[in-house]
């Protein structure tokens, strides 16, 4: 699928490792507000896509950009500045900084950005935390919160400063099924508010409230399915379409 | 170390944990091939095994830091040992080789032998007696190899070599008892230190016109005169020779040389008894213990810092060792539960780690005891010159006995260690999640903080995980005690301040002259009178130092030399107390003060003019001339039994020190005349430079220490940090502003590590230093006593700012160095795929 404006841009995207491609010339354009999820079983690259498209890892071959910006002509200094300031990141297992406060955990990218006088990036830390309703951990430590209660305080750090796009890496694997819903409400609404979202994902649940569904096998994209956007309502329908096409992929 | 949790259903997979291997490491690490291998053994035999091999994969830069100190520990234990060993047997070789006399007692002038011939029969505690005629030649008619020996402070004297006892031996310990005309023989500091050889020459020309050359046949171990420090030298000639040279320049001095029966019970009676009996003693007696002490104290010295700086070694490597331990048992937290939890007993979980620290220590003792022994033979170069080398089955069998003291020592340490996993529960392990670390939280906050980023992230890190850093800052801490304590060691002894505790007080020129029969009276009292007259004078003391009969402690009989003058002239320092300032006061030396077994405000019993007067202590001072063990008190001198002459002078401020000395050089002799500095620098020089070049191997020692420690800890620091730096990096942090947090820990450590040592060199230091000094001057007897009270005299450029902002480079050159493996924390360890 190609937008005009696309955010995101890959073409050719290689990666290898150890001799062992992971990621076979492969293209994606990425439009302004979409909501994608990649699934795909282990092993198909799903996390490496993420991992090179936001620059975290060097791709062997290729050519990726982010709002027009060559990724592959940008130092490790100017790379980590961009996903600082405009790409945020979840994780499966938040990782969090074990030696800070929750709060803290939420201000660092802002701290690290310095955008903004600390005092407006505190408040925004605590709006975003009250939003998401973690507001009241502000100062525990991260062993004194569940994993649900976690995984809103690491959207929190995603969305700290303001990003172009959020990558979520299994971002409600770890959670149970309420939990996963709640998360997946959140960033619905982002999404709605017009922050583009791509998750790694091997739940058809979460993946049936997205626009959009790429299925990779063995480093290629091998199915893009545009399915319009979750309104809150129809998701059984959704999900069992969207469990038909992937048996039809899976052969 | 950890048990194969991929196979564990109810463990999180290794990926959950920052701390976990990566991917590729688990498929090539050294547990993978042994995995099949244990299938032959016994299964937990198998397991142990593959739990001690993963540990050691997973900890490597742990386990190198720990290995590599608890080897210097048992090399420098080992090296120490050996070197005192070696100290001890060839200084004791040397002196019953050469059959060192038990008493000489130097005197300068003639003397009636038949008297001192008719003492000796009556004395049924003189084994042998002989007296040793040495010429002393001035340094100015003195050139070795057509060097001139003006500036040299050694006293150089031609002898006969003895052909009974008191031997001068070759290089091979062989008595030399002849020196062929026209040869001499040299002591072997000449060729040690000026490089002479044999074959070279050596010039005495006299003020007559007179010259006479040698050619140098070899050279001679003095088994009396052998050390730097100790300044009369004797070299050897033919008989012939030495009358020759007699007769046209030197100056004749005889050593009364004393063998005694039981010099360990005799020896102190002895000496009072002669000097009781008004033999000749115009110069100073010395006994076979201070010829010991001399000919050992370079050495000992330092072999003493040796075995300190490898005791200070041993407790970094047992703090380290527990370091080790705590990361393992941490690590393991979760899988020792889970070995509890299946039934293995706690016996069984400490036996695994004790063998694996045991190994650890087995290799580093081996190692160590390999390296301290190839080491020996460097430290002890200085001994097998001075004294030759003696080999007995104690030389190796110590050296091997402290390699395995060191090592029993830190097996018992993991002994205590591992009581500590008997306090895990299975069930505590096993729900407190896959570590029992604490999350390292503090009370900090980012947030409330104006600092730098990263900065803060640093200040943050130190004290939430204090007890991590404490080991570093163990290392920096006491690497700063041993770099310092040193250093103002040989400051404070190169300090012109030191003239206080050398129980004179700040004077410009000192006169020294001893009393050698009436003549001397006069001719001290010619020269004052003149310097009284002088207008470079502005200040003269007069002191005349007197033997007065006194007791000690236990009510026994003993003298003290009394300096008598006016003390308020020229003040010294008093450690307590103040100068004495009429008849009836007296004032001691530490040592003395000791001695006597009294304190300031007692009184103590002095004869004086015949009478037993009880003079008020008012004061002690530090003395560590003649013996350490004088007084200062106005008594009157008429009558009684005078030693010597002291002269303090202050001169105008634009006076020039060295020309007023050469004035009255001429008049003085033999006393002698010396600006302050020169006269210091002659009395404490060769202790000042021993006391530097300690220092300077103290500081390289520091200096490597602190860099290997540094280097080994932020590379293991980054290694387990790999998640925390991953997750930063992935949230957009960079690797300069990450180094930045690693050189914050580092230096933050680093300057409370510098503070605390600093603190404590000026504090323990100071009174280790005083220590060294009551051992040096008072014997082991005035250990303790408080008998040396100086003060540190710090050079504060260099302590406090030239040699931490050394630390400060190299700590920080070494941090910069080994974090580069920040670059290398892969993002894509934090993946699930």
């Amino acid at each position: 699928m190609t937008t005009a404006t696309a955010v995101l841009d890959a073409h050719g995207l290689t990666k290898t490792f150890d001799g062992h491609v992971v990621l076979k010339g492969l293209d994606l354009q990425v439009g302004d507000g979409e909501f994608i999820s990649v699934m795909g079983p282990s092993g198909s690259g799903k996390s490496t896509l993420l991992y090179n498209i936001s620059g975290m890892d060097t791709m062997t071959a290729g050519e990726v950009r982010f709002e027009g910006r060559d990724l592959g002509a940008l130092s490790q200094k100017e790379l980590a500045r961009l996903r600082l300031t405009t790409m945020g990141f979840i994780f499966q297992h938040v990782h969090l900084l074990k030696n800070l406060s929750l709060l803290d955990n939420v201000v660092l990218p802002a701290y690290l950005a310095g955008l903004a006088p600390r005092t407006e990036l505190d408040s925004r830390a605590m709006a975003l935390m009250a939003r998401t309703g973690v507001d009241e951990l502000a100062d525990r430590d991260v062993s004194e919160a569940s994993g649900g209660q976690l995984q809103r305080i690491g959207i929190c750090r995603a969305l700290i400063n303001h990003p172009k796009i959020l990558l979520g890496d299994e971002p409600t694997g770890a959670l149970d099924s309420v939990a996963a819903a709640e998360i997946m409400d959140i960033l619905g609404e982002l999404n709605a508010e017009g922050t583009t979202i791509m998750l790694v994902t091997h739940d058809t649940r979460v993946a049936a409230r997205t626009d959009r569904v790429l299925y990779m096998i063995d480093g290629r994209i091998v199915g893009d399915r545009n399915q319009g956007p979750y309104t809150g309502a129809g998701l059984d329908q959704r999900h069992a379409e969207l469990t038909e096409w992937l048996m039809e992929l899976a052969g | 170390m950890r048990l194969g949790v991929r196979h564990t259903p109810d463990l999180p997979p290794d990926e959950d944990r920052p701390d976990a291997p990566r991917p590729n490491e688990r498929e090539t690490g050294p547990h993978h091939g042994r995995d099949r291998g244990g299938e032959r053994r016994s299964p937990r035999t198998g397991l142990y095994g593959r739990m001690v091999a993963r540990d050691f994969a997973r900890n490597r830069s742990v386990t190198v830091v720990l290995v590599v100190l608890m080897m210097l520990s048992v090399l420098l234990a080992t090296a120490s040992t050996g070197t005192l060993v070696r100290l001890i047997g060839a200084s004791s070789s040397l002196m019953e080789r050469a059959d060192a006399p038990h008493v000489v007692q130097m005197h300068a002038g003639d003397y009636d032998e038949q008297q001192l011939e008719r003492w000796v029969e009556q004395r049924s505690d003189v084994a042998h007696h002989q007296t040793m005629l040495t010429v002393g030649i001035d340094g100015a008619d003195l050139s070795f190899d057509g060097e001139d020996q003006t500036t040299s402070i050694q006293q150089n004297s031609l002898v006969v070599p003895n052909a009974e006892r008191d031997l001068l031996l070759d290089l091979t310990n062989e008595p030399i008892t002849q020196v062929a005309p026209g040869t001499i023989v040299l002591p072997v500091i000449y060729a040690v230190q000026d490089g002479l050889e044999v074959g070279q020459s050596v010039r005495i020309d006299a003020a007559d016109g007179f010259s006479k050359e040698f050619s140098i046949a070899g050279f001679a171990r003095d088994s009396i005169m052998n050390p730097a420090v100790a300044s009369s030298k004797r070299l050897a000639v033919s008989p012939d020779d030495l009358a020759e040279v007699r007769e046209h320049t030197g100056e004749v001095e005889y050593l009364m040389e004393f063998w005694l029966r039981d010099p360990d019970t005799q020896l102190a009676g002895f000496q009072k008894d002669y000097l009781d009996a008004d033999m000749p003693r115009v110069g100073q007696m010395v006994d076979s213990a201070t010829f010991r002490t001399l000919t050992m104290i370079g050495d000992g010295m330092v072999a003493a810092v040796v075995i300190l700086v490898a005791l200070l070694l041993l407790v970094v490597g047992a703090l380290c060792l527990r370091f080790s331990f705590l990361t393992a048992a941490e690590q393991d937290y979760r899988e020792i539960g889970v070995l509890k939890a299946i039934g293995v007993a706690a016996r069984d979980i400490r036996r695994m780690y004790l063998t694996k620290y045991a190994l650890l220590a087995g290799v580093a003792s081996v190692l160590g005891l390999v390296g301290g022994l190839a080491l020996t033979p460097l430290l002890t170069r200085n001994i097998t010159q001075y004294m030759g080398s003696t080999s007995s089955v104690w030389s190796w069998l110590l050296p091997i006995l402290a390699a395995l003291a060191v090592f029993g020592a830190l097996v018992l340490f993991v002994v205590v260690l591992l009581r500590r996993f008997d306090r895990i529960s299975a069930v505590t392990a096993l729900s407190a999640g896959a570590t029992g670390d604490q999350s390292g939280a503090t009370r900090l906050r980012l947030r409330r903080s104006r600092m730098p980023v990263h900065l803060r992230l640093g200040v943050m890190d130190v004290v939430g995980r204090w007890p991590t850093y404490l080991l570093l800052f163990f290392v920096f801490a006491v690497s700063t005690f041993i770099m310092i304590v040193p250093v103002n060691s040989a400051t404070t002894a190169s300090a012109p301040d030191f003239i206080h505790y050398m129980g004179i007080g700040p004077v410009d020129l000192r006169v020294d002259l001893d009393h050698a029969d009436d003549t001397s009276s006069d001719q001290f009292g010619e020269a004052v009178d003149q310097l009284v007259a002088d207008p470079d004078v502005t200040a003269l003391a007069t002191m005349i130092t007197t033997r007065n009969a006194t007791v000690d402690s236990e009510g026994n009989a003993s003298s003290l030399y009394i300096e008598n003058g006016d003390h308020t002239r020229l003040p010294l320092i008093y450690a307590d107390g103040r100068a004495p300032s009429s008849g009836s006061e007296i004032a001691l030396s530490l040592l003395a003060l000791n001695e006597s077994g009294r304190d300031v405000g007692d009184t103590l019993p002095v004869e004086v003019d015949g009478q037993v007067r009880d003079l008020a202590i008012v004061g002690s001072y530090q003395d560590i001339t003649r013996g350490g063990k004088t007084a200062k008190a106005s008594l009157p001198t008429e009558g009684e039994e005078v030693m010597w002459y002291v002269v303090g002078i202050d001169l105008v401020p634009d006076a020039n020190a060295a020309e007023v000395s050469q004035v009255y050089a001429e008049q003085l002799a033999p006393g002698t005349i010396a600006d302050i500095d020169h006269w210091r620098e002659q009395t404490l020089g060769p202790t000042a430079r021993l006391l530097t070049v300690a220092a300077v191997v103290a500081a390289l020692v520091a200096v490597s220490l602190a860099v290997l420690m540094t280097a080994l800890f932020t590379r293991m620091l980054v290694a387990r940090d790999t998640g925390q730096i991953a997750i930063q990096r992935a949230i957009g942090a960079d690797d300069a502003g990450l180094r930045r947090q690693y050189l914050t820990r580092m230096l933050l450590v680093l300057v409370l590590g510098v503070i605390v040592g600093t603190v404590a060199a000026n504090t323990l230091g100071e009174t280790l230093f005083n220590l060294m000094f009551e051992v040096m001057f008072g014997g082991f007897e005035a250990l303790m006593q408080g008998t040396s009270r100086i003060d540190f005299a710090v050079a504060p450029t260099l302590a406090y700012v030239l040699l931490p902002a050394v630390f400060l480079v190299a700590v920080t050159a070494a941090t910069v160095a080994s974090s580069r493996a920040i670059s290398a924390a892969d993002i894509s360890s934090l993946t699930t795929e």
